[in-house]
């Protein structure tokens, strides 16, 4: 007599192996959603100022208001921290912290949205514009060199009318080598800010006195010389 | 009549500009025709044809497609690029007689393929056709429209992510992807050039377009496109040509010079909105004033009339914001009015002007705030005359710095009241400081409830205890808020500005708000939202907010737009050209007229 068990066990792989391929397939259709919407940046949601990665001095002129954040992917994470504003001029003050880190998956470093902020983070054509909008009607100076805060030289440009001075101050950290932990791929940051009187260097202190507290620690460069 | 055929030079135009302009390079090369002075379009050979091919052996393909699908215009720019491959051709007799292009194969389905945009399918029907026919092979000219396709298709990918680069790569790749007939590419390549900051580059190919493709309406379509990146200068210019060089029989350029002046009235509305006191010459003013009354233009007359009002020409800007009433009857009118006659000192007149708005409009709640200012010390003083004080008089020539600094002023003289405090909140809004504004309308509501009897009279003229009936929005009648529920929406108000969509949607149900101030912040909420499903390109939730939003308010022209590319997008092309058709008849915008041109050109093949 010939021996049948051989055929049911096929039989029974065959039939294991359509459900595997049916269940693939409708799972696929059924659960598909445009793979783009897991890299569109994700609405703006309000935290408190303690959950921010930077700690601002204390400042009376310029006190923390309000934070909110947002993700992009799982590659970004962006920050707004709106600063008070003692002046009658308008626009918010603010500080911008966009943090890049480096994908966790293979899937991740093929998969990544679209860079939230350029390189260079300006451009003498882009600074014009911004500037025009963040400052209408006021003198407009970038300034020749560049300044030193704990992380690194940053570029600034200073607007000014008869009452008022403002600061757009901008930095990319990427200094991997001493600065940056290996996780975070870049640190842009973005400060604007307008105070009553003309000093520059008080506008800019909150930005020199910050520092960043990231969960991996960010150190600060070394020679702080030349402020 | 012939047309120019192929606008390689729109690429060429850009290496002219750095190398001595389109003459030099047309005369280089030889076949350069003079089109206008100083410009000169080369009529570029079919691809693969190194020289042209003997009488008899024009490859008749694409002319007889479309001869049968009735394709008249193509036909005829096919009939005309042959004849430039070979004088001595004439178009066959039995062109409309129905014949296979190869024996034996019909290429209709593959060219079917290729006009429905499918490229990639067209390859794979070919590929599978040679499968089962290995002697068989597509005719040149079906491959080389689909070379056009793809490059063309590249183009528009490039362009649409702003890869600019890319896009004048793709275009020098294959010149003949940006020629007349797919003009959209053409205008695209132009501005890769502007985004790219080779602005000389940009004006040679727009003017490249204007001089060589027939078509009035595709030149004035150009100068509506031009007139983003080019200097009204160099837009008169590209106009004078667009309107005189290398006129076809039978086309009315005139139109192509309205569209400037389309343009310049514009421009002197814009530079109303902008503009200090006394800014526009007296023949601007006159000759804006003029089309706005020529036109019942309702948009114009309010902008005239906050023109004369910031001159304090309170007068002038009564008898605007009064004809644009008259024209449209709209929020935006009777909040100038309100304004204006507050400005004359005409009171009543100001509180009837604002009567059908009241309770419905926040923008003429608050102009009604500087004819019977909330009760505070800088609002006329508690208890005190009634008459315009300092922040009144800020509030009407609508300058919200003085506001911020009269208020600081105040709170640092006399402490700070609710109303005071709510007012700073909108002010701050206008200043768009919105963070600040939402904390200020918090320490107000705060302030309200510690001051009970001091609430004051909102818009409305409820204390701030009063009860307040709950009646249904749409329909009902208008409520009036109290002071409590004025500052809770002014919090969502901010709260939207900052772009915090999730909290106030989470927070909107428990808000103390009346059910017309809900609505107007639930309406507002969905249009954020239909705006980031576009983004997300997630096209059937964008119509599904957008008709929600509709039963809560009318929709206004932006939305209306949105809603276009959503169907646009889903491929509902006849619904999304009805849909820019019905913006566009009713006033003619930049992005109203590109919705009906790119639907229009998608629906007919006319790329």
């Amino acid at each position: 007599m010939p021996e049948t068990p051989p055929k049911t066990a096929k039989v029974r792989a065959l039939l294991l192996a359509a459900l595997a391929a049916v269940t693939l397939l409708t799972s696929g259709c059924a659960g598909w959603v445009r793979d783009n919407l897991t890299q569109a940046p994700t609405p703006w949601r309000r935290i408190q100022p303690t959950a921010l990665p930077v700690t601002l001095p204390d400042s009376r002129d310029f006190p923390i208001v309000a934070a909110r954040m947002r993700d992009t992917g799982t590659v970004y994470k962006s920050y707004v921290v709106a600063l008070g504003n003692p002046t009658v001029l308008p626009g918010e003050n603010r500080l911008t912290v966009d943090v890049q880190t480096l994908p966790d998956s293979l899937f991740g470093a093929l998969v990544q949205p679209p860079r939230v902020f350029p390189v260079p983070l300006y451009t003498m054509e882009t600074l014009t514009e911004t500037t025009k909008r963040e400052f209408p009607d006021m003198r407009i100076k970038v300034a020749d060199g560049a300044r030193r805060n704990r992380y690194g030289d940053y570029d600034y440009v200073t607007a000014q009318d008869g009452e008022n001075s403002c600061v757009l101050a901008w930095q990319l950290i990427t200094d991997h080598k001493r600065t940056l932990p290996e996780r975070i791929e870049a640190i842009r940051l973005d400060y604007r800010v307008c105070g009553v009187g003309s000093n520059i260097r008080a506008l800019l202190a909150p930005f020199e006195a910050m520092t960043l507290t990231l969960p991996e620690t960010v150190l600060e460069v070394q020679d702080l010389g030349g402020l | 009549m012939t047309r120019p055929v192929l606008l390689s030079t729109l690429l060429l135009a850009g290496i002219a500009a750095l190398g001595g302009g389109s003459d030099a390079w047309a005369q280089s090369h030889g076949g350069g025709r003079a089109l206008a002075p100083g410009v000169k379009v080369e009529v570029a050979p079919a691809p693969g044809s190194g020289s042209a091919p003997a009488a008899g052996k024009v490859d008749e393909t694409a002319l007889r497609y479309y001869a049968r699908i009735g394709d008249g215009e193509r036909l005829e720019a096919e009939i005309a690029r042959l004849r430039a491959l070979d004088p001595t051709w004439e178009p066959p007799k039995d062109l409309f007689a129905p014949q296979p292009t190869t024996p034996g194969i019909d290429e209709t389905p593959f060219w079917n393929l290729v006009s429905a945009g499918k490229v990639a399918e067209a390859r794979a029907a070919i590929a599978e056709q040679r499968r089962k026919s290995p002697s068989w092979q597509p005719s040149d000219k079906l491959l080389q429209e689909l070379d056009l396709a793809e490059s063309a298709g590249r183009i528009r990918s490039a362009s649409d992510t702003k890869r600019w680069q890319e896009v004048v790569d793709a275009a020098a790749a294959n010149p003949e992807a940006v020629a007349c007939n797919r003009l959209d590419n053409a205008w695209r390549l132009a501005e890769a050039y502007a985004e790219l900051k080779q602005t000389d580059r940009a004006f040679d190919t727009y003017k490249t377009i204007v001089t060589s493709c027939p078509k009035a309406k595709e030149r004035r379509d150009t100068i509506f496109k031009a007139s983003r990146h080019l200097s009204p200068d160099r837009l008169r210019e590209l106009t004078a040509l667009g309107a005189t060089a290398n006129p076809a029989t039978g086309e009315d350029y005139s139109t192509v010079r309205t569209a400037e002046a389309e343009l310049e009235t514009g421009r002197l509305l814009e530079r109303l909105g902008n503009s200090k006191a006394g800014a526009l010459s007296a023949a601007d003013l006159s000759r804006v004033q003029g089309i706005v009354r020529d036109k019942q233009d309702a948009d114009g007359a309010i902008a005239l009339g906050w023109y004369f009002q910031k001159q304090k020409n309170f007068a002038e800007a009564q008898s605007w914001f009064s004809q644009a009433n008259g024209w449209a009857p709209s929020d935006r009118a009777a909040e100038g009015l309100v304004l204006a006659y507050n400005g004359l000192g005409e009171k009543a007149q100001a509180r009837a002007a604002a009567a059908p708005w009241k309770g419905k409009s926040n923008r003429v709640d608050q102009a009604l705030k500087a004819v019977d200012p909330p009760r505070g010390p800088a609002g006329g003083g508690r208890g005190g005359p009634q008459g315009p004080s300092e922040l009144d008089r800020a509030l009407a020539r609508q300058d919200y710095a003085a506001c911020i600094a009269i208020i600081r002023a105040s709170i640092a003289k006399s402490g700070p009241t609710a109303a005071l405090l709510q007012q700073r909140g909108w002010c701050l809004l206008e200043l768009k400081r919105p963070s600040e504004a939402e904390a200020a309308f918090a320490e107000a509501q705060v302030l309200a409830a510690r001051e009970p009897a001091k609430g004051g009279a909102s818009a409305g003229g409820a204390s701030a205890g009063a009860a307040v009936p709950r009646t249904p929005s749409a329909g009902g009648l208008p409520q009036s808020a109290t002071l409590a529920q004025e500052n809770a929406y002014g919090q969502a108000i901010a709260r939207l500005a900052t772009g915090d969509v999730a909290g106030l949607t989470r927070d909107l149900p428990r808000a103390n708000m009346t059910a017309a101030q809900k609505a107007e912040i639930r309406a507002s909420l969905m249009a954020t939202e239909a705006n980031r499903a576009l983004e997300d390109k997630r096209y059937n939730d964008v119509l599904r907010l957008l008709d929600a939003r509709k039963q809560l308010e009318p929709e206004p022209r932006n939305l209306g737009i949105l809603r276009g590319w959503a169907l646009y997008n889903l491929m509902r092309y006849d619904e999304a050209y009805d849909q820019f058709k019905a913006i566009d008849d009713r006033l003619s915008t930049e992005e109203s007229r590109e919705g009906v041109t790119i639907t229009w050109k998608t629906i007919y093949h006319d790329w």
